[in-house]
């Protein structure tokens, strides 16, 4: 989900968005990067990104992730998900 | 997005994986770089040297190794690349283990092999589809229920043009070949000109017979063999046929199958030059004319012919037929019950040799299991997981049936190959074109694929149900149960197999039997000459000509040193037959009485010839003949049923049909066989030779006074010297009996073979169970023997398991055989019966020896146990 939202911005490539992860969560949340690449290819394998060679800014050449309409409506589905839970979770955390 | 789309989308993306396999890791490879250098630019910004930035930025990557592994994890196939693997470690398995992997694809390449086979032949003979462009197009026209209609209605309704093309086949002609000074008889089909093109026959060389063509032949692809040399320049090349010039005008292609089907292949084809030909009518349906409608259209035309030129008493439109050329449409139209049973017994035979075989994979594969479940439940204890167990096992039965139906397969192109040259005895053209069939080997691999899997299922989930820690204990201690599946397959298997030889033994029986019997007539001092005379030669009116040829043979026959007699006649008992059923009035009783009888013309001292007795009266001689009284002889058989006590000699017989004259009978003969040796007896009346017209086949008999064999070269010559444009075959009478015994040789020579498959397939199973449970209470046995078991108490133990095991599948096996024989008895000579207890004992006696055999071997080893080995066996 994280990943999904970061690209939701625009197209990133692998370590702009480890590190973008990293930035907004306040350095909390670290992606390791050993299991950022197999999450990326299992989520091109279902088809809600695309991955297309371009250039980064250090003019190196770079796979840039772009997510595709599939993504986004699973994106939309898992952050719907995930308001229900937090609201249950603080729910109970205010009731108990 | 739905999920199968999406399912298959992925599965899409995954292969595509596959196939790019190092681009995709190229790829990867490039990415983690991109990244690490990413890292180190920014770690260097931040006053770090560049060599240690790098260094950084690599340990905060982690391994690239296990990041690659796991993202191509994400991509694999997981399941095809573990089958890969699986299969590896079988095929390692099996070459461990030959002996094992050796049985199990025997088995299966038998069974696959023979039923393979027989499918083959069955779908050659009843359903091949004909050589011609687009056969399902193709009907077949029966006028007024004949099979032959003649020619002139051929032509009225080729122009009436009701369909897209006509063509006219007779395939029961015979041509006479000039072959040097001598001339040999083929078998013919006499054709219309529009044959060729309207069925479009593709050719190996040349053309067919085009229209308006007289004397043209085509050949088939055998004859331009066998009797040309598969001469190139045949084409062009004159051959005399029934004593007339032809010119070869093409060679039909090996595979030839003909339209009439049913492996009749005629072995020159020429074209009709008689208006007094009859023909078989086919014809082509025009693109979107159903047969209905043809039917209609052909009955509407048939109807004007039958106003034109009315036939007595008959009408052309009462019982036309058209049907398709292939598949079911001809096999209910054309096929004979009998032969149609055969093929639907010998299906069923096959189909139980393969449950044999498979039933005896399976046990091999469920005693492979068992014996390693040791290693299995140690891989389970390991960490293997029970799927990836059964699925190795499955590995294993797959790789099993993959290589036994390849082997079997291999089998049936072999058999395939030796029975194309296969001559069957019969007097029609019969020669099966069997072609390898992609469907039946796909059928077969399937059939295997399934059983397999299925044989291979159980085992391996029995290997799993097990507790780890009760499996690793009990390893060793089998407690010896008869029943487990294994034993229930074996046991099945003997019964399965039992019926199989009860059947085989019984035909062997049967042949036996027939071969000894009498059929009534002297067949060992006979000959039979037969002369087949080109029929234009004798057409004259009267047919004067034939009868001074006929008397001519006959004196200069009866004039050679060692002929004790001659004679001639229509037909030749046991080998053609002609069969009448019709009322008959005799001057006792007013009533007529309907009878079913064998009819033959015969010459003078024709009973003498073939020494069958002449009870009463006298033989015919050369006084009746055309214009004397009419007179006749009839067997024992007739006489009892239509007199009853009374003698016949004397009085007159009747036939029902307008204009039939009294008959006087003026002998009665000895009962004899005409049909087939096996036939309860039948009625024959016999007329005077030389009171009926001639037929263009003589059939002389001839009694000498040795053995046969060497005369018939003298007759053959002097008969040959009367007509140099006759075909002449002389052989003795005891090989022309063929045809009478083909129908139990072949079930003999069928049955036995299955029955010795299954017998070989039962044995290796029986053997193969009782070997295993023996080793497998290797420790029961030494343990009993510690304590004091002496070796016949042993040999008792081992003796008893299998003597329950054999004894039981043999008490079920004959049960069923007693009543799966019963429908035989159709094909059972008189004395042989379907319940006939010779064949059981010697199926029991067989059963007994082998199961001996498979016990006493791991008796034996069972003996030689030392207490200690066995004791300390695990």
């Amino acid at each position: 989900m994280l990943i999904l939202r970061t690209l939701a911005g625009g197209p990133l490539h692998g370590y702009a968005i480890s590190r973008r992860i990293k930035q907004c969560s306040a350095n909390v949340l670290d992606v390791e990067e050993g299991s950022l690449y197999p999450a990326l290819n299992r989520m091109l394998l279902k088809g809600w990104l695309y991955a297309e060679w371009g250039v980064s800014d250090t003019n190196r050449k770079a796979r840039f992730y772009r997510l595709t309409k599939d993504g986004e409506k699973q994106l939309a589905a898992e952050a719907e998900e995930f308001k229900k839970l937090i609201t249950a979770i603080q729910l109970v955390m205010k009731t108990a | 997005m739905s999920f199968l789309p999406r399912r298959l989308k992925e599965l899409w993306l995954r292969l595509h994986w596959l196939s790019g396999r190092s681009r995709f890791s190229a790829e990867l490879s490039d990415e983690m770089d991109f990244h690490i250098e990413s890292r180190s630019d920014e770690l260097e910004q931040s006053g770090l040297p560049r060599a240690e930035a790098v260094r950084i930025a690599r340990r905060e990557f982690g391994p690239r190794l296990r990041t690659a592994e796991d993202t191509a994890s994400a991509w694999q196939i997981q399941w095809l690349e573990d089958l890969f693997s699986d299969v590896r470690y079988a095929a390692r398995a099996f070459r461990r283990n030959p002996a094992f992997a050796g049985a199990a694809i025997f088995c299966l390449a038998l069974g696959i092999g023979a039923n393979t086979t027989v499918f083959n032949i069955t779908t050659s003979f009843l359903f091949s589809e004909p050589s011609c462009r687009d056969s399902a197009s193709i009907v077949s026209i029966s006028v007024g229920g004949n099979s032959n209609s003649p020619m002139a209605d051929y032509k009225f309704v080729d122009e009436a043009h009701l369909l897209s093309g006509m063509a006219g086949a007779n395939f029961e002609r015979e041509v006479n070949w000039q072959d040097g000074d001598r001339n040999k008889r083929l078998y013919a089909g006499v054709v219309t000109g529009d044959f060729f093109t309207t069925l479009d026959i593709p050719l190996r060389l040349g053309r067919g017979i085009a229209q308006g063509e007289v004397d043209t032949a085509v050949l088939s692809e055998r004859i331009w063999r066998s009797l040309f040399g598969a001469d190139p320049a045949i084409l062009g090349r004159k051959i005399i046929l029934e004593g007339r010039v032809y010119t070869v005008a093409g060679v039909l292609p090996e595979n030839h199958r003909s339209i009439f089907g049913f492996g009749i292949s005629p072995e020159v084809y020429v074209p009709v030059t008689h208006d007094n030909e009859y023909v078989q009518f086919y014809g082509r349906l025009p693109k979107g004319m159903n047969i209905g409608v043809a039917r209609e259209r052909l009955r509407a035309t048939l109807s004007q012919l039958d106003v034109i030129r009315p036939v007595e008493n008959w009408k052309r439109t009462g019982n036309l037929i058209v049907t398709g050329v292939t598949g079911f449409d001809m096999l209910n139209q054309q096929m004979p019950g009998a032969v149609t049973a055969f093929f639907v017994m010998l299906l069923v035979v096959v189909g139980l040799v393969l449950l044999i075989a498979c039933t005896n994979v399976a046990s091999l594969l469920l005693a492979r299991a068992s014996s390693r479940s040791n290693e299995l439940t140690i891989r389970l204890s390991l960490g293997a997981s029970r799927q990836r167990i059964i699925r190795h096992l499955l590995a294993e039965s797959l790789l099993l049936s993959v290589l036994g139906a390849l082997a079997g397969i291999a089998i049936n192109l072999a058999c395939a190959r030796l029975l194309k040259d296969l001559v069957l005895p019969v007097p029609v053209p019969i020669r099966l074109v069997i072609l390898p069939d992609w469907r039946l080997m796909l059928y077969s691999l399937g059939m295997v694929l399934v059983s397999a899997l299925l044989c291979g299922l159980l085992p391996a989930l029995k290997a799993v149900r097990k507790d780890v820690n009760a499996g690793l204990k009990q390893e060793g201690r089998h407690t010896g149960r008869t029943w487990n599946l294994r034993s229930l397959l074996v046991a099945g298997q003997l019964a399965v197999s039992i019926v199989l030889l009860a059947a085989g033994f019984l035909f062997l029986h049967n042949l036996l039997r027939a071969t000894a019997m009498d059929p009534g007539f002297n067949v060992r001092r006979t000959l039979w000459a037969s002369m087949r005379l080109v029929p234009d030669r004798y057409s004259d009116p009267g047919q004067a000509r034939q009868r001074a040829l006929v008397n001519t043979a006959m004196e200069r026959i009866r004039a050679l040193p060692g002929v004790e007699s001659a004679s001639i006649a229509h037909h030749i008992p046991l080998n053609e037959n002609c069969v009448d059923s019709i009322g008959v009035r005799t001057d006792l009783s007013a009533a007529p009485m309907r009878v079913r009888y064998q009819c033959n013309a015969v010459g003078p001292d024709f009973f003498r010839t073939l020494s069958i007795p002449v009870l009463r009266g006298r033989e015919f001689s050369s006084v009746d003949r055309i214009g004397s009284q009419p007179v006749v002889i009839v067997n024992q058989a007739f006489a009892h049923q239509v007199f009853g006590g009374a003698d016949p000699v004397g009085h007159a017989i009747t036939l029902d049909y307008p204009g039939a004259k009294a008959q006087t009978i003026v002998g009665v003969v000895t009962d004899s066989k005409y049909v087939t040796l096996s036939e309860n007896q039948l009625l024959a009346v016999y007329e005077p030779y030389f009171a009926k017209d001639e037929p263009v086949h003589l059939n002389f008999v001839v009694r000498t006074a040795a053995s046969p064999g060497a005369y018939v070269k003298t007759v053959s010559d002097e008969l040959s010297r009367l007509d140099s444009s006759a075909a002449v075959e002389v052989k003795p009478m005891s090989e022309a009996l063929g045809l009478a015994l083909l129908p139990s040789q072949a079930a003999a020579v069928m049955l036995g073979t299955m029955g010795a498959l299954a017998l070989i397939l039962a044995s290796i199973g029986l053997y193969g169970v009782l070997l295993y449970s023996v080793s497998r209470r290797t420790r029961e046995i030494g343990l009993r023997m510690a304590l004091g078991a002496s070796q016949s108490d042993v040999l008792r133990i081992v003796l008893r398991h299998s003597l329950v095991l054999v004894g039981s599948g043999v008490a079920v096996g004959l049960i069923l055989a007693f009543f799966a024989m019963q429908p035989l008895a159709f094909f059972l000579v008189p004395g042989v019966s379907a319940s006939d207890s010779t064949a059981f004992l010697a199926v029991i006696a067989v059963l007994a020896g082998v199961a001996l055999l498979a016990t006493l071997a791991p008796a034996l080893r069972a003996l030689r146990v030392d207490p200690m080995v066995a004791l300390r066996y695990e």
